[in-house]
């Protein structure tokens, strides 16, 4: 039988708050993800992604159905649940920031249960894994957001974990430190842990996933690998193009199988979306035929096929 | 309980306060009790006024520092943001909970060697003590009861959102319960039996007792209830911390209300 990082199977959290209707926050979630796979979950706030993270990690408990980490159930289990996994969050979430890293570090490495020797190397093997360690000493409130998140990662390998939890890591990061984070990752993947990735960051999650899901309402609505995942839009390919001759755009604009031609950042470049996989070809035999000769098409993005499920919810809950 | 997890808990909680001087702040205020306590004292010229003026602030001190500190432990990690992660952990969470109130308790121990200096070298008053020993063990094993019922008060105090509340409402009655303030001998008699479950009671009187030049009648057992409510108020405390951590696990939330 294959042991995956985590599955889960129908899994269910209905929150029943004093004195208010209960809320579904997870509802029949089926789950699988692949040993040394990082799978990407998206979904908009409220979408059940915490909770799930929460469940992971055994500070939940499931109202129906089950969840495994590496073939342990997540509640008969729980204790060995707990050595394999490690949960990451972004911000100041579960640091203890008046103190420094190593002493962060040390607390959370007793509360794994390494011996005391082994706490120290592997605090120091971590902090300078993620290049803390000219300021180990130093108040983590003192550290910039992206150090912090650096802490944060440290924290959350210190048990050694097979399979990582990351939630909305680099929320508030600057694109710089937000890459320098997501290369750590790929080299902590490259260890041979597993990785679950809960993040809004489209761009993200397509640089880092393998495999994403959207979920929302506490439904699963898809899971699809990421260079697949154009395929689960109705729509082709997008041809785009460069002319300065505007009779070529409104030649391609009244092609029977397009749909839609729109401008581009870059003057003279257009974007023209076929109805169908046939009509890419048509539209590119046009465009040549024509004297164009940039050309390209292009696979709907991550961030398309996010709106296609998602839907535009905007403020909506 | 695992004692690396208390003593790493302990070691955070000193590290913590440390960094942040409003938890040090009973270290200045006690001797200032101490102050008003011995003023009153010598102008009454009675020994044992002045015994109960040097360590009824001590005493004091470490009641509202356990109740204060010790008793806001969970929800202090609830605030940071850290209590799922410590539930996450394979560690008991009550374990961490009492590392860090014996850290506070420890702190707050402080407050008597301060009220011994103040009366010494302020107010010129030297104290004998006739049985060093006797008090040096009654302090260790009432550090041990308070860090004990600081625990369950923890425990007590993360299931209501009213926490200033009850921290308020258990200061003065409790000195008056624990006979910090007046011999239990000088209480109502219908109110000395309620001051016997409260290990402070027995504590205060020890404490007075080892002062005194007689031998102190009984004090192994006075010890033993010391450090048997301690060790009640401990059980209690870790069997409410372990039911905070189910609840939360089951509901999401910690508090009732």
């Amino acid at each position: 039988m294959t042991s995956y990082a985590v599955q889960t199977r129908g899994l269910r959290r209905v929150y029943t708050p004093r004195r208010t209707e209960p809320r579904v926050s997870l509802d029949g979630i089926d789950l699988e993800i692949e040993v040394g796979e990082v799978h990407g979950l998206l979904g908009p706030n409220g979408a059940g992604k915490t909770t799930l993270v929460k469940i992971l990690s055994t500070v939940l408990l499931p109202t129906e159905g089950s969840a495994a980490i590496l073939g342990r159930d997540v509640v008969r289990d729980r204790n060995e649940v707990r050595r394999l996994v490690g949960c990451v969050f972004g911000g100041e979430r579960g640091l203890y920031t008046r103190v420094s890293t190593r002493r962060n570090m040390l607390f959370w490495a007793s509360l794994y249960g390494l011996p005391r020797r082994e706490a120290r190397t592997r605090s120091e093997e971590l902090i300078e894994r993620v290049g803390l360690a000219e300021r180990a000493d130093e108040p983590v409130e003192n550290l910039s957001r992206g150090m912090m998140q650096r802490v944060h990662l440290a924290r959350g390998l210190i048990g050694d974990p097979k399979v990582i939890l990351l939630d909305e890591p680099t929320t508030g990061l600057d694109p710089v430190a937000a890459l320098d984070f997501q290369q750590l990752i790929r080299e902590m993947v490259a260890d041979g842990r597993s990785v679950l990735l809960t993040t809004h960051d489209l761009d993200e999650a397509e640089a880092m996933c393998g495999r994403v899901s959207m979920i929302d309402h506490g439904k699963l609505l898809m899971t699809a690998a990421v260079r697949d995942i154009g395929a689960r839009l109705a729509s082709a390919d997008r041809v785009d193009f460069r002319t300065e001759d505007v009779s070529v755009v409104e030649k391609v604009r009244s092609h029977p199988e397009v749909t839609e031609v729109s401008p581009l950042d870059v003057p003279g470049t257009y974007r023209a979306q076929p109805a169908s996989q046939q009509g890419v070809g048509e539209v590119i035999r046009l465009l040549l035929d024509a004297g164009v000769v940039s050309v390209s098409t292009t696979p709907p993005s991550l961030e398309e096929v996010y709106l296609h499920v998602i839907g535009d919810r905007g403020m909506a809950l | 309980m695992n004692a690396r997890v208390i003593g790493t808990a302990l070691r955070m909680q000193l590290a913590e306060s440390r960094r942040q001087p409003a938890h040090l702040l009973i270290l200045v205020t006690s001797p200032l009790f101490a102050v008003m306590f011995l003023s009153i004292a010598k102008h009454s010229s009675s020994d044992v006024a002045i015994v109960n003026a040097i360590f009824a602030p001590a005493l004091i001190s470490l009641w509202f520092l356990s109740l204060d500190l010790g008793g806001a432990t969970i929800n202090r990690e609830r605030w940071q943001q850290t209590l799922n992660q410590l539930i996450g952990t394979p560690a008991r969470l009550s374990a961490v909970v009492f590392g860090r109130v014996l850290a506070v308790v420890l702190l707050a121990g402080l407050t008597f060697v301060e009220a011994y200096l103040m009366a010494r070298f302020i107010f010129g008053v030297h104290v004998r003590i006739p049985h060093p020993w006797l008090l040096s063990g009654t302090v260790v094993v009432t550090l041990f009861a308070m860090a004990g019922t600081a625990t369950a008060l923890a425990g007590l105090f993360v299931l209501s959102r009213q926490v200033l509340l009850f921290q308020n409402a258990m200061t003065y009655p409790f000195y008056i319960l624990g006979a910090v303030l007046v011999p239990v001998a000088l209480l109502p008699v219908w109110l000395q039996p309620f001051t016997r479950v409260f290990f402070l009671s027995w504590a205060s009187e020890l404490v007075r007792g080892s002062l005194r030049p007689e031998a102190v009648s009984l004090w192994p057992w006075r010890m033993v209830a010391i450090a048997g409510l301690g060790a009640a108020a401990l059980i209690a405390g870790v069997v409410m911390t372990e039911r905070v951590v189910d609840r939360l696990r089951r509901t999401g939330e910690a508090a009732y209300s």
